[in-house]
């Protein structure tokens, strides 16, 4: 047994204006999970400590929290894996979201962006009568079961750093969904959803891999690559600079061997979109005084018909 | 924060650790943003090998590691252009390939895990490097030059090093994405609670900051995508290292140092002034084992680091 300190965030929006923190210490193993030290403390010591949780056993998601500043389910997390070194269990509600009571947040703002997708099947012969079941192969079936086992906690959404500058972004358990109905042999709306997704900002996912702390290992990290691909193969929205930029890179390495910084954000922005390089200029204008200017064009590294090789055997798209 | 790795963590990192190569002559892998607009970051690490008494072979003829980009438009060509890279390495007699830039040490190293784990995956890159002649066998490890300054050089060898300690110097570390996340790709320390940098810092004679922003992410590789994303995530991230203290910032990587180094200025109207000087991670390493500091490029930074350093009397 071991003496561990929540500490605990404490708010309540019907009649508290500023959050404060309580310390609750609580007798029991360092094994303890962090639902079960939570449900003792509710019981024996304080029993206005709100938190959302009812499976106990990582099925339901609804336990999702901030347990030593990384987002983690409460069931899955034991005291002693997230103790400092005083023994204390710094415990918060999911950041990226409005704290409603204690460790209880907003989901809005997250179901939103899943009622979005519409996401359920739209199968491709919907209007006609279906007399049959419509059945998938195995092989293209394992593309969806994982993310299918998304149990929708929303830990990926609350350590995404985009959605926390820019509310816009999709996140990424609903780009991981929406790729779930977009390789989907049976679903009829995958230009529609591709689009979607797209004007949801799909590329302005970060590739940060924060989403790569999935309880479930859904790694919507991988997903949102995937749907990246999907979009660039269907050819959506290509004027946007999230797939320019991507090709754009593809090329200058393709020329050179090299990322030629220049020419990517050239290419990137617009070498005639005007208003978009001044945009950038004034960084540039600062770096090319101290000399830090990227060169302006690129020498290509030795052999590098051998890197044309492989993006051409490879047919690998360029821009 | 040791105490916070979870058993299955620590058992990877002994293993991790043990299996480090010990010798001193390495293949090295400088990334695209040290040979164009980081040179300093190139020119610092040279100086920082020669101090170390290692050999760093440049790998000359190497293509960009992908950049976490090229995967968005084809799923195979980056993973074949590292393959290319590594039979080089290995042709080269030189299995241990260093980088000094956090995304080059996750995508390569991704590469590598996903070439040597699948057989199909290693005969597509072999089938197309057989069409030059090359081919990989399936022996390079990739790692940081972090990594190789605590496995193979040792914290207590550095600061036995020091010549020139950094009198408290307050410092902050910034991770970058790439070098801790994914831990199935990297796993050489905890991604949750990392603290290489923290004890190289302390091994240099800093004061190591503590902050929530020091594993986020600095948005360089969305910086065009939509104007403000990267200066906000910036400053959110600076803004919590300086409100803790810090006097400057330290990075393994380049990209990340762009972005901090870059983006400040931008972010100060919503965010606040921060002004924080970012070392690239050669940069103070070497500074402390005796390099002139003229030599290391820190003219080049937008924002100078050479004011701090006078106020902690490390340069005149």
């Amino acid at each position: 047994m071991a003496k561990i300190k929540l500490d605990i965030f404490r708010f309540d929006e019907a009649t508290d204006t500023i959050p404060h923190r309580d310390e609750v210490t609580v007798d029991l193993p360092e094994t303890t999970t962090v639902l079960d030290a939570l449900e003792y403390a509710k019981a024996e010591v304080d029993g206005s400590i709100s938190f959302r949780r009812s499976c106990r056993s990582a099925i339901c998601g609804s336990c999702s929290m901030s347990i030593g500043g990384v987002t983690s389910l409460a069931c899955k997390t034991s005291c002693g894996s997230a103790m400092e070194e005083d023994g204390s269990v710094k415990i918060d509600p999911m950041p990226n979201f409005q704290p409603m009571k204690d460790l209880v947040v907003h989901m809005d703002p997250f179901w939103d962006k899943y009622a979005r997708l519409k996401p359920y099947l739209q199968p491709k012969d919907a209007d006609s009568a279906h007399a049959t079941e419509r059945r998938v192969s195995p092989d293209d079936m394992k593309k969806l079961v994982d993310v299918a086992n998304c149990i929708m906690c929303a830990t990926c959404y609350s350590l995404c750093p985009v959605v926390s500058v820019d509310p816009a972004f999709a996140g990424p358990a609903a780009i991981a969904y929406a790729y779930r109905f977009i390789e989907d042999v049976r679903d009829g709306q995958r230009p529609e959803r591709l689009a979607q997704i797209s004007e949801d900002y799909l590329w302005l996912c970060a590739h940060c891999y924060a989403c790569s702390y999935c309880p479930k290992h859904v790694d919507p990290n991988d997903r949102i690559i995937d749907v990246k691909r999907a979009a660039i193969t269907d050819r959506v929205m290509m004027n946007e600079r999230g797939p320019r930029h991507a090709l754009v890179v593809a090329r200058t390495i393709k020329q050179t061997g090299m990322l030629a910084e220049t020419e990517v954000i050239q290419g990137t922005v617009g070498r005639f979109n005007i208003r978009g390089l001044l945009k950038v200029a004034p960084l540039g204008a600062r770096m090319a005084l101290k000399g830090k200017l990227p060169p302006p064009f690129l020498k290509p590294v030795p052999k590098v018909d051998e890197i044309r090789t492989i993006f051409d055997a490879l047919e690998a798209p360029v821009r | 924060m040791s105490s916070t790795l979870l058993p299955e963590e620590r058992a990877l990192d002994a293993h991790v650790r043990t299996n480090s190569s010990k010798s001193k002559r390495y293949g090295f892998f400088p990334g695209c943003v040290a040979k164009e607009s980081c040179k300093e970051l190139f020119n610092s690490t040279m100086l920082l090998a020669d101090k170390l008494g290692i050999e760093l072979v440049e790998l000359t003829a190497a293509s960009c590691c992908g950049a976490s980009v090229l995967n968005d438009t084809n799923r195979d060509v980056a993973r074949v252009l590292n393959a290319r890279t590594y039979a080089q390495a290995e042709a080269l007699g030189l299995d241990d390939v260093i980088t000094i830039c956090s995304t080059c040490t996750g995508h390569m190293r991704a590469a590598n895990k996903e070439l040597r784990e699948s057989e199909e995956h290693m005969a597509q890159a072999n089938a197309i490097l057989g069409k030059f002649g090359a081919n990989y066998k399936g022996s390079v490890t990739v790692r940081h030059l972090l990594w190789l300054l605590i496995d193979d050089i040792g914290l207590d060898a550095l600061q036995a090093m020091v010549v020139r300690p950094l009198n408290g110097l307050k410092v902050a570390p910034f991770y970058g994405c790439h070098i801790i996340r994914p831990e199935s790709v990297n796993g050489w320390e905890s991604a949750r609670h990392p603290h290489s940098l923290e004890d190289v810092i302390v091994a240099l004679g800093g004061e190591a900051v503590d902050y929530a922003g020091k594993t986020r992410c600095c948005g360089f590789h969305v910086q065009l995508e939509k104007d403000g994303i990267a200066s906000s995530m910036v400053g959110q991230n600076m803004r919590m290292a300086k409100d803790n203290g810090a006097e400057a910032v330290i990075t393994p990587c380049p990209l990340c140092h762009l972005a901090l180094d870059g983006y400040q200025a931008d972010a100060a109207a919503r965010w606040g002034r921060t002004d924080l000087p970012i070392f690239h991670l050669p940069q103070l390493v070497a500074y402390a084992l005796g390099v002139p500091a003229e030599k290391l490029g820190l003219n080049k930074h937008l924002i100078d680091p050479r004011e701090v350093m006078v106020s902690r009397d490390l340069i005149n």
